[in-house]
């Protein structure tokens, strides 16, 4: 079977770990539980006819503590660059962290996620910015780990940017 | 390898489990394993078979590639893999670390199971990580609040710029001695309210700056006693007329020298609310002395009063906390106290209250004497020998308002960029007054064009104002002056002071600054003898106004007559223009609302509420501050909601207006004099 590896990138407490868990396990926690270091998961979809394993790799979020490996991105098809947004420094720390990956591994199927898109009131990306970045190339999802949201969709699309590629 | 079970036994206990590297992802366990290790590859006790790892874990078959990087160069050390969680049999999670080493001179990958340490390990990343986040959160809610805060400063400088405009117009005519006193009255009255709103945005400031002690601009120090003088000497009649006695110490020798760290303005305020707290629980006939006693590095200024003293349960830290109100006669906001308070500590010193043995109470504050002596300011500053540090106009001597004010002796030609119509008149007004022609241009484009057009002495420049604002268009001029070489004199005119704000104006070119609402003294004073350059210590802690005074209880009309002073051909003009350009700037707000432009509805929100402040329409103001304050957050989601508010208020307001003008057509008179309020004096006639 098709395998596909997936890095689910950005700073910490974006809720890559709630994604994941969502998408796998159809589960989400109100808890907050920092991730330390990398979890892999795995998850059968079927696109286009076809079946393919995504392995997702879980990393931990950036920050002071703990800096990304570049070698935990060795072999990766594509990526989710995950932001809270809620919080507008994350989208901008993702956009950095996005720019280090290509300039090491050149360019690679991505997806840029809005993550936590229940919190609307609390929302701080602009429409404006949203826009830009649509403009200057990227696919980009508002989802919300805790309610579901769009959170396959954001899957699906990378893995047919994977297929596609 | 020689095998030594304690050793090996001692190896598992500890949670690692050691494999030899066969070559071709294959790996031998070596001695005695542990048991999760056992469970998770079946590379348990004894175990001979050859395992491949990577096969089994994806994450140890990206790590082999950098073990195999390392096996095979002559590195010293190891490489190590970085903690990663394995998942088990059931579900079960294990987090492990792998390094690999050669020993022996073999390739051996050492696998330590982290379950004893990872949960203490998560707990503190998590605890730093909540507050990192608590940070970020807090951080935010200052930031919106800012937000508000500017643009209520901004809101309520507007209307006090028209009155204080409107009195120092009236001051200039030939007034009668009754309607002299009248005039200057509402010139000391506006100039209080100024005082107190900024006292209470700095307040809420102070906390911040607090952190910083002493402050930069406390640091030459000012003269306690003339400051005690000073206060006493403006204070006395209010308390005469209350049947207080309020005077100086006798044993207070004023011409000896006694500075200390801190700054006029601020010390003048200290005093002026300990006497207002001191005027509020003092009897009629009884006195309230200040004075000032020595100690040794310090000085310490007390009021004493002959009030009932202290209520016993009375602490300092009560009495000068936020908020604090007295339960009987409570005096305002609960801020005066402290701010005091603040301000003192700031300053190296302390403050306190106590009862008096003799009866009354006694509030003091200590403060360390200044390390540099300045010389004391001069009482009056009627020559321009000493050239005015640009700075608020609240932080300018209060003798500069004292100025004799009549035709300036040099006639200038001023370029004034004002977006908002009725201070732009009220400023033309004043200045033709002085004897200075004026250039008007409502946005920093149009005095760009001016600019291109003629030579002015000064350019005065709002900060805030629709298609270019002060700032740009300011660059602008630097820009093409870096060509000429030429300089020409930009003053901001703005609502906005905080240190922040004023490194902006730096950051653009701007020589100097006037704080919303300006005196017209300080205006004469400040394009006649015009800065060069922002004096950055000065300006450090200037912070910007902020309160939430009630709006009078008016009608439009009634409004318009008291703010332009009864002018009705003003009135005519402002309610003509306002008709005229509302519907434009409303569809500019309907616009960026339905196309979620937070950019375009935070200008076409505070360009719609600058005209309607000058109407007094409080509701339509506030619906249309908070659409501003909404596009400055980047925070639309009750956009629409507000926009309703305001669309409704917007609609009120133009009814009034129309039947305003309707009515003046009629009566060829605007406002008719019927609206005028009925005075509120009860003097008798």
């Amino acid at each position: 079977m098709l395998q596909k590896k997936v890095c689910m990138l950005g700073s910490f407490s974006v809720g890559k770990t709630s994604l994941v868990r969502r998408f796998v396990e159809s589960i989400f926690s109100e808890a907050y539980h920092t991730s330390i270091g990398v979890k892999v998961d795995k998850k059968v979809v079927r696109l286009d006819g076809q079946d393919i394993t995504l392995v997702l790799w879980d990393i931990h979020g950036e920050d002071i503590f703990q800096k990304l490996q570049i070698s935990y991105l060795r072999g990766m098809s594509g990526y989710l660059l995950v932001a809270d947004g809620t919080r507008r420094q994350t989208l901008e720390d993702a956009l950095a962290l996005s720019n280090r990956v290509t300039e090491t591994m050149g360019k690679i199927p991505a997806v840029l996620v809005l993550n936590k898109n229940d919190l609307v009131d609390q929302w701080e990306i602009e429409p404006q910015r949203e826009s830009q970045l649509a403009e200057s190339g990227w696919s980009i999802f508002r989802s919300s780990a805790r309610t579901g949201e769009h959170v396959e969709d954001v899957f699906a699309s990378l893995a047919l940017s994977m297929l596609k590629k | 390898m020689d095998r030594n079970p304690i050793f090996e036994s001692f190896i598992a206990d500890q949670g690692y489990a050691l494999f030899e590297y066969l070559g071709n992802g294959a790996f031998r366990a070596i001695g005695n394993s542990s048991e999760w290790c056992e469970k998770m590859w079946g590379a348990g006790k004894g175990h001979e078979k050859t395992l491949r790892l990577a096969d089994e874990s994806p994450f140890l078959e990206n790590f082999l590639v950098d073990a195999e990087g390392f096996w095979n160069s002559n590195r010293p050390g190891g490489a190590t893999s970085g903690v990663w969680i394995e998942r088990g049999p059931g579900s079960s999670e294990t987090p492990l670390e792998a390094t690999a080493l050669r020993l022996e001179g073999k390739p051996v990958l050492v696998i330590h199971n982290l379950a004893g340490t990872y949960a203490e390990r998560q707990k503190l990343f998590q605890t730093a990580r909540d507050s990192l986040l608590e940070h970020e959160r807090l951080i935010r809610e200052i930031q919106k609040k800012e937000i508000l805060l500017h643009c209520i400063v901004h809101d309520l400088s507007q209307p006090l710029s028209a009155m204080r405009g409107c009195f120092n117009i009236l001051s200039l005519e030939k007034l009668s001695g009754d309607v002299k006193r009248m005039v200057e009255t509402g010139q000391r009255e506006s100039h209080r309210q100024e005082q107190m709103i900024r006292g209470i945005l700095e307040a809420f400031s102070g906390d911040l700056a607090a952190q910083q002690s002493p402050a930069p601009e406390a640091a030459g120090g000012a003269s306690l006693a003339a400051s005690a003088q000073r206060v006493v000497q403006e204070l006395s009649p209010a308390f005469q007329d209350k049947g207080i006695r309020l005077r100086l110490d006798p044993a207070l020798d004023v011409s000896r020298e006694s500075n200390v760290v801190g700054d006029a303005s601020r010390l003048e305020r200290i005093f002026g609310n300990l006497l207002e707290n001191a005027m509020r629980y003092t009897p009629k006939g009884s006195a309230v002395t200040v004075g000032i006693e020595e100690e040794g590095p310090f000085l310490l200024a007390f009021v004493d009063d002959e009030g009932p003293g202290l209520p016993p349960d009375a602490s300092a830290d009560r009495l000068f906390a936020l908020f604090a109100k007295g339960k009987d006669r409570p005096g305002k906001a609960g801020l005066g106290l402290y701010f005091c308070r603040i301000t003192v500590e700031r300053w190296g010193g302390k403050i306190g209250a106590e009862t008096r043995k003799s009866g009354g109470s006694r509030f003091w504050f200590r403060l360390p004497r200044a390390t540099k002596i300045l010389p004391e300011r001069k009482p009056e500053l009627a020559a321009p020998a000493e050239k005015p540090r640009f700075v608020a106009a609240e932080r300018r001597p209060a003798a500069v308002a004292r100025l004799r004010a009549g035709k300036s002796p040099r006639r200038l030609n001023i370029l004034l960029a004002e977006d908002t119509d009725v201070n732009r008149e009220l400023v033309i007004e004043l200045l033709h007054k002085r004897g200075h022609t004026v250039v008007a241009a409502e946005n920093g484009r149009q005095a760009l064009a001016a600019l291109a057009k003629e030579r002015f002495d000064v350019v005065l420049m709002d900060e805030q104002m629709p298609e270019m604002d002060g700032l740009e268009a300011t660059r602008a001029i630097r820009a093409q002056e870096a060509s000429s070489g030429k300089h020409q004199i930009i003053i901001g005119l703005t609502g906005n002071v905080t240190h922040e704000d004023n490194e902006r104006r730096i950051e653009a070119g701007m020589d100097g600054f006037l704080a919303k609402p300006f005196d017209m003294h300080v205006l004469f004073q400040t394009v006649e003898s015009p800065p060069r350059g922002i004096d950055r210590a000065a300006a450090a802690h200037v912070v910007p106004a902020q309160a939430a005074l009630a709006p009078p209880a008016e009608g439009v009309a009634e409004h318009l007559w008291r703010t332009t002073a009864g002018n009705e051909k003003l009135i005519r003009s402002l309610v003509k223009s306002f008709l005229a350009d509302a519907p434009k700037k409303f569809s500019g707000i309907r616009r960026a609302v339905s196309q979620k432009n937070a950019e375009k509805l935070a200008s076409a929100a505070h360009a719609l509420k600058g005209a309607m402040g000058i109407f007094g329409a409080q509701k339509a103001v506030a619906a249309a501050r908070n659409l501003e304050a909404m596009g400055r957050a980047g925070n639309l989601q009750d956009a629409a909601a507000e926009f309703r508010a305001l669309e409704e208020e917007l609609h009120h307001l133009t009814r009034n207006l129309l039947a305003l003008q309707a009515e003046s057509k009629r009566a060829a008179k605007l406002p008719a004099k019927p609206h005028r309020p009925a005075p509120r004096s009860r003097r008798k006639r």
